[in-house]
């Protein structure tokens, strides 16, 4: 079948028989992502689930928290807990403003500091009160002073829970998506034109940011990144497997005529995160005009996500997808050695399903495409003299085929054929 | 040493503001020293200021705790430093490009490329500053012989006091913060939301060339009378302000990872820069949060931890006081968190004071970034209070 074009309605697909939605019902996905955890929780034998990572609490509570680099969301982290049968998760936050309003009273806790030893007793005190001594407890981090005092259950890891939760989503989270999406393309949208000879790396950024929070994101996910690329390989930074370096990190390089840059932004929205990728010309004046190789490189990279999206439905195996888009570059694959040609999306920048990682053909050929997956499909198609092209696109895989979570235009490359 | 030149993030010709080579050596001096003293072989190190304090490198900055995994190896025997990064971008000339393993999603592979460095596997004692069930098996898997200690407490050590080096950071990364908090006041006016005055502080920081700053909560309003003790709140709002109501700015910024954190509580003014009359309650309020952060502040000397910073304190339900260098750090002080801590001079903390009414005004937040110097305290962070919220 020929998916629809998602500019003629395609939102209207469902997936697992439901429509998406135009804005999401936060509480209903709550309760929805919940129902998941318990069913998973019960599938694998766990009787309790303990989670620190930032994005898992997201997932499991709906709490939010400011962003924050590492070091101080380490610190000062909001900690879930699900206990099995339990209608709720428990919420131990310093943010309990971020705490969902229907989340009950007696679920919500003061903060604890698992990562510090004078934190990790009380911690593990709070914890007692609500798991049994001897109970199965799955965990995704465990830092050795949490360790310390969790010698009365038995241990697990949390990805069993997690993994199988997150790898599909609902109706609802997939509208989140799309809203994240929405505000990072609005905020680019302002941020092209403003591209120049001689803006520096850190201004776009400002313009970005500023646009972003105005635009309603609850938070920037990754510093905004604005490659310049190199012509031939030899040019770019040195890397461990001879393939291109991506993504490097900003700085206040100044922009100069004829650069080529890779942009690649994220933000958040309500604990979801987007994922903008686009190719970028620098030129004075006037609109830029890609040169006649770098048009065919946009046409090539087309060409490739026409390819993958021509098959891309339930039952489809991630392997499958990868080989269309290696037979649509002519035999070549188009993407990076260190990463894929598609990741997930979610509560997590980039998770399962991938397509095309170091994980290798047999686990690709495990991975099934079911309905409410979501694919960052994100081709490269380098060629060597004259840099290269990439961009990124999202897509949500339906009951009978896929409906595109992103919606932004190739400027100044020209439009895509699908 | 200091920073003759004053803050700035453009390289000098001279060689000016901060010699990041000779930071990079003595962190790394101390980082084996610390090893040495807790009888590590090896660390194994996953959060990002860790990895930045081991090896010096410029990383890409992303929101939320990075979970555990291998990305930078310590050896005590060689002094050296591996580290997993794709490329040499960023990445000091004194770690060579043999030094680098390269990004995979394969168990099988991160293993193999763990078991590649040079003395790993046999590692007696391996410390690490974090534990995962999947990450800590692939550890494990290297190194099956091994012994996995908390690295924090030598970390921790190492990490404490400041060198010169690192002092001309956080004073880089002061002057930041406090550009942002300028860019704050100057935004205020009826009608920007708390989210819009997140915008403008990352877009102030970014102007300046710093990357996203280490904290994007940069404004709480207070809410008028509702008879409830108002509680600080972190996470911004859609809330718009009005003339007359008090606003908790919190600025912060990094250069090159050290971070510089200040808090100020302002008054809206009626128009852009126009001061407004503050109640006497607003400016009551105000006046007690200025004054306890003034006493924590003078505090912050040598020493057995004071009652004043210590865990019977808190800032709402916040620690008072908390280890600043690459980010927040150890110790956490107030909150219940700091029992038996000793303050030494060259330690840097960033120091708070929340007072709240039970109702009308709101409450006030004030934060400074602190020296603790071996004569007394040295505040690096200045910025004048509201002079609405300071008058008589």
């Amino acid at each position: 079948m020929t998916p629809t074009s998602y500019s003629e309605g395609g939102l209207a697909k469902s997936i697992n028989g439901a429509v998406l939605p135009d804005a999401p019902d936060l509480a209903r996905m709550r309760t929805e992502r919940h129902a998941r955890l318990q069913a998973q929780m019960a599938a694998v034998g766990v009787d309790a689930l303990l989670l620190l990572g930032t994005n898992p609490v997201g997932y499991t509570t709906g709490a939010e928290a400011p962003g924050a680099d590492s070091g101080r969301a380490g610190l000062m982290r909001p900690v879930a807990l699900v206990v099995g049968g339990d209608p709720q998760p428990h919420l131990f936050t310093p943010y309990p403003e971020g705490a969902p309003a229907d989340l009950a009273g007696d679920h919500l806790h003061p903060a604890i500091y698992p990562e510090l030893p004078d934190g990790a007793a009380s911690a593990a005190a709070a914890l007692s009160e609500l798991v049994p001594a001897g109970g199965r407890l799955a965990v995704d981090e465990l830092p050795h002073p949490l360790a310390a005092v969790l010698d009365s259950y038995e241990i697990t890891g949390a990805s069993g829970v997690l993994g199988p939760a997150r790898l599909v989503k609902t109706a609802d989270e997939l509208a989140c998506i799309r809203t994240a999406q929405s505000i990072n393309e609005t905020a680019m949208a302002q941020v092209q034109p403003r591209l120049r000879p001689g803006v520096r790396q850190n201004e776009l950024s400002a313009w970005f940011l500023e646009a972003i929070f105005d635009l309603g994101a609850t938070g920037n996910g990754i510093d905004p990144i604005w490659q310049v690329m190199p012509e031939r390989l030899a040019d770019g930074p040195w890397t461990t497997h001879g393939d291109v370096a991506f993504p490097t990190a900003s700085t206040d390089r100044i922009l100069r005529a004829g650069d080529v840059i890779w942009v690649d932004t994220g933000i958040d929205w309500r604990g979801y995160a987007s994922d903008f990728g686009r190719t970028w010309l620098v030129e004075a004046g006037a609109a830029p005009t890609p040169s006649g190789r770098q048009a065919a490189q946009f046409r090539r990279w087309d060409e490739v996500m026409a390819a993958v999206l021509s098959i891309l439905k339930p039952g489809v195996t991630a392997l499958e997808l990868g080989r269309a888009a290696i037979d649509a570059n002519g035999g070549t694959r188009p993407w990076i050695e260190h990463f894929y040609l598609a990741h997930g999306v979610g509560t997590e920048s980039a998770e399962m399903p991938m397509i095309g990682t170091d994980l290798g053909d047999a686990f690709d050929d495990r991975m099934v495409m079911q309905p409410g997956m979501v694919l960052v499909l994100e081709p490269v198609i380098w060629d060597e003299g004259a840099g290269g092209y990439r961009a990124e696109d999202i897509f949500a895989v339906t009951d009978d085929g896929w409906v595109a979570l992103s919606d932004h235009p190739y400027d100044p490359y020209g439009e895509r054929s699908w | 040493m200091v920073i003759t030149a004053g803050p700035g993030v453009a390289a000098l010709p001279e060689g000016g503001r901060v010699d990041f080579a000779r930071l990079r050596r003595e962190r790394r001096a101390r980082l084996l020293e610390a090893m040495a003293e807790a009888g590590l072989d090896a660390l194994v190190l996953g959060r990002p200021a860790n990895i930045t304090y081991a090896s010096g490198a410029r990383q890409l900055w992303t929101a939320g705790a990075r979970p555990f995994g291998p990305g930078a190896v310590v050896m005590a025997d060689s002094g050296e430093v591996h580290l997993l990064s794709t490329w040499d971008d960023g990445v000091p000339s004194e770690i060579g490009r043999d030094h680098l393993f390269g990004l995979s999603w394969n168990p099988g592979r991160i293993v193999a490329n763990l078991a590649a460095i040079p003395g790993l596997a046999s590692a007696p004692r391996i410390g690490t500053d974090g534990w995962s069930p999947g990450a800590g098996a692939l550890v494990a898997a290297v190194a099956a012989g091994a012994e996995f200690i908390d690295a924090w407490p030598a970390l921790a050590a190492a990490r404490r006091v400041k060198t010169v080096d690192e002092l001309a950071c956080l004073r880089t990364a002061a002057a930041a913060a406090e550009a942002g908090m300028s860019a704050l006041v100057e935004a205020l006016r009826p009608g920007i939301t708390e989210r819009q005055l997140m915008g403008v502080h990352a877009a102030a920081l970014a102007r300046l060339g710093l990357p996203t700053p280490p904290i994007e909560a940069a404004a709480s309003l207070m809410p008028g009378a509702d008879g409830k003790p108002t509680a600080l709140r972190r996470l911004v709002s859609d809330q718009a302000a009005e003339a007359g109501q008090m606003v908790a700015l919190t600025a912060g910024a990094l250069y090159a990872g050290y971070e510089a954190t200040l808090s100020r509580t302002w008054l809206v003014g009626s128009e852009p820069g126009a001061l407004g009359t503050a109640s006497a309650g607003q400016r009551g309020i105000a006046g007690q949060a200025r004054a306890l952060r003034d006493a924590r502040v003078a505090a912050c000397r040598p020493g057995p931890l004071p009652a004043s910073l210590g865990p019977d304190q808190s800032a709402g339900a916040e620690p008072v006081a908390w280890g600043v260098g690459l980010g927040m750090e150890a110790p956490l002080l107030g909150a219940g968190l700091g029992t038996g801590t000793e303050l030494s001079a060259g330690m840097t903390l960033v120091v708070q004071a929340w007072a709240a009414g039970l109702s009308g005004p709101g409450g006030a937040l004030e934060a400074d970034l602190v020296l603790v110097g071996p004569e007394g305290p040295e505040s690096l962070t200045r910025f004048g209070s509201c002079p609405a919220l300071t008058a008589d």
